[in-house]
């Protein structure tokens, strides 16, 4: 059984006259051990996609089940979902890491006693064991998104929604959340991940699924995506920019070069180039391998680029 | 299980009570302060010579659990609130237990650190003024439906909080009517009107806690069942229009956002 099945989920919002569409006909899978990573600009509908996951939306049409269970019929269904949410602090700044984690243990479902056990267990883990009784509230931004992410998994849950997990931490921060999302889905959880760093999109997901004006334009396996987007083309780097005859032999034979890069769109032409550029010392030989951040301009169009942070982590 | 949700919610309340301890204080001094100018300048109206007896330990009580219903009635829209605002409220109602089973465990476990106070505070007057207060355990009894009454208003005020976002100006106004039903003597009402007191929130309950209280009168069974009806109809009727608000704001998608 899929951890999580939404089919053709729909809301509309009207407002006074005007209605808007946030998503339409969005359906989305998910198994045990796989990341999904969410991706579209600002307003495409992936959080109200969520949040109607989570059971905090009512969707217009459309079902939801989690493990089977509804959401939004069966309040038992949310004992199998853990929630990270975009904007908000999501954990009790007033409290210590450690109390957090007993609370919401026990207000996800579990007895105290196992509710403290496991925040044990999470503490250790998430390497909060030193700050447990520090009042969150003075725990840098890293360490609360941290917190946030272990408060979502105190009733083992076998999915997981993280919307913007690492959004606004710095690169330690960042290499770390990164790195604990990796286990959590190794231990079986599934996983849906949203987040406008499309190089940690890449990195973490098995499959990408791209939302545009409340509609996926595209869900595919991470791999397949960028295989499929990638070009046959080689680039060959230098480490300096090409002598003026080797560039003329070489754009006689139907290559670019750019200073110090050359573009070989033909395959049939890398190795009589290669035979020009020896003895010259080279940088790197790659295949032209397309990256999520170009699909994503591809697909979405350059427009997104205004409402959308891309690029590389930071 | 449900005992474990509000004993972890008497925990979260009282940890967060206990990191505002100087707003406590402050709030158990100020109240006291408030009080206590009110005896004296009563006193002083009256003259020296008026001896208010029991009939001051009836205003004493009456205060207090005013003070209690008022505190209860802004109870649970003030928390949807204060959550919003932090950013804590939708991971509340990802809650396997229903926002209004957490939502009343809360209102419940913040009253009880809420009695704590006013305890206090009561005992501060009653070494102020030297009165001599008993409470007979009977009123427990009436208290209950008042209570009752009491957390139907909550509920009924969460709603209007989680539709309508800002019920500060509300919640004003209702203070006002709580003020009224609290002291209107329905017991003393004739033909319609009398039917009329019976099925105002709290009014019945609020009339046989005066009657024990400053009358002294034995508890009534007759109308304390009527009370006890009354308190179960508005906190059903509380519970019925919170589901629904849920419900409805999930709808519109508006849970989150104040």
């Amino acid at each position: 059984m899929n951890v999580l099945e939404a089919v053709h989920l729909q809301k509309i919002y009207r407002d006074r006259q005007k209605t808007v569409a946030a998503v339409q006909e969005v359906s989305l899978t998910l198994a045990a051990k796989e990341v999904l990573a969410f991706l579209g600009p600002n307003g495409a509908g992936k959080t109200t996609t969520i949040k109607m996951i989570a059971g905090l939306i009512l969707p217009d049409r459309g079902s939801v089940r989690i493990v089977g269970r509804d959401p939004h019929r069966d309040p038992k269904a949310l004992r199998s979902v853990g929630a990270v949410l975009e904007g908000n602090r999501n954990v009790y700044w007033r409290l210590t890491p450690e109390e957090n984690l007993e609370y919401f243990g026990v207000l996800r479902g579990l007895t105290r006693k196992v509710a403290r056990q496991r925040a044990q267990t999470l503490l250790e883990r998430f390497d909060l064991t030193d700050k447990r009784h520090s009042q969150v509230q003075k725990l840098s931004r890293g360490m609360q998104q941290k917190l946030a992410i272990a408060v979502s998994l105190i009733h083992d849950p076998q999915l997981l929604l993280l919307d913007e997990p690492t959004l606004g931490l710095d690169v330690e921060a960042t290499a770390s959340v990164k790195q604990l999302v990796r286990e959590i889905a190794a231990e079986g959880r599934a996983i849906l991940l949203t987040t406008h760093q499309l190089d940690i999109a890449e990195e973490l997901s098995d499959r990408v699924a791209i939302i545009s004006q409340g509609k996926i334009v595209i869900e595919e396996p991470t791999s397949e995506l960028i295989r499929q987007f990638s070009g046959t083309a080689y680039r060959i780097e230098l480490e300096l920019p090409l002598d003026d005859d080797r560039t003329q032999k070489i754009g006689a034979l139907g290559a670019v070069v750019e200073g110090d890069r050359i573009l070989v769109e033909d395959i049939t032409l890398l190795y009589p180039i290669l035979d020009i550029l020896k003895p010259l010392p080279l940088v790197r030989l790659e295949k032209d391998r397309t990256n999520l951040t170009e699909i994503f301009l591809k697909l979405v169009g350059s427009n997104a680029l205004g409402s959308s942070t891309l690029g590389t982590n930071p | 299980m449900i005992f474990e949700l509000f004993l972890a919610e008497l925990r979260r309340s009282f940890i967060q009570s206990t990191r505002y301890s100087a707003e406590i204080i402050g709030g158990i001094v100020g109240t006291t302060i408030i009080f206590y100018g009110l005896f004296l300048s009563t006193r002083y109206v009256a003259g020296g010579g008026f001896q208010f007896g029991d009939r001051f330990d009836s205003i004493i009580i009456g205060y207090v659990l005013w003070t209690l219903m008022i505190f209860i009635q802004g109870s649970i829209s003030g928390n949807l609130q204060d959550e919003a605002r932090t950013g804590t409220l939708e991971q509340v109602f990802l809650s396997p237990y229903g926002a209004s089973q957490v939502f009343l465990s809360r209102a419940i476990a913040s009253l009880l650190i809420n009695l704590v106070i006013n305890i206090s505070i009561l005992l501060i007057i009653v070494a102020l003024t030297g009165s001599n207060i008993s409470f007979p355990l009977i009123l427990v009894l009436p208290l209950l439906t008042v209570l009752l009454g009491a957390y139907g208003l909550s509920f009924i005020m969460g709603s209007l909080a989680l539709i309508l976002k800002q019920v500060q100006q509300a919640l004003s106004i209702f203070q006002f009517g709580l003020l009224f039903l609290f002291t209107a003597p329905i017991e003393s009402w004739t033909g319609g009107m009398k039917i009329l007191g019976y099925c105002m929130p709290m009014a019945p309950g609020a009339g046989l806690l005066r009657d024990v209280m400053a009358r002294g009168e034995a508890l009534d069974g007759g109308r304390w069942a009527i009370a006890l009806l009354n308190g179960t109809l508005y906190f059903s009727l509380g519970m019925l229009l919170f589901r629904w608000s849920e419900r409805e704001t999930k709808r519109r998608g508006k849970l989150g956002g104040y």
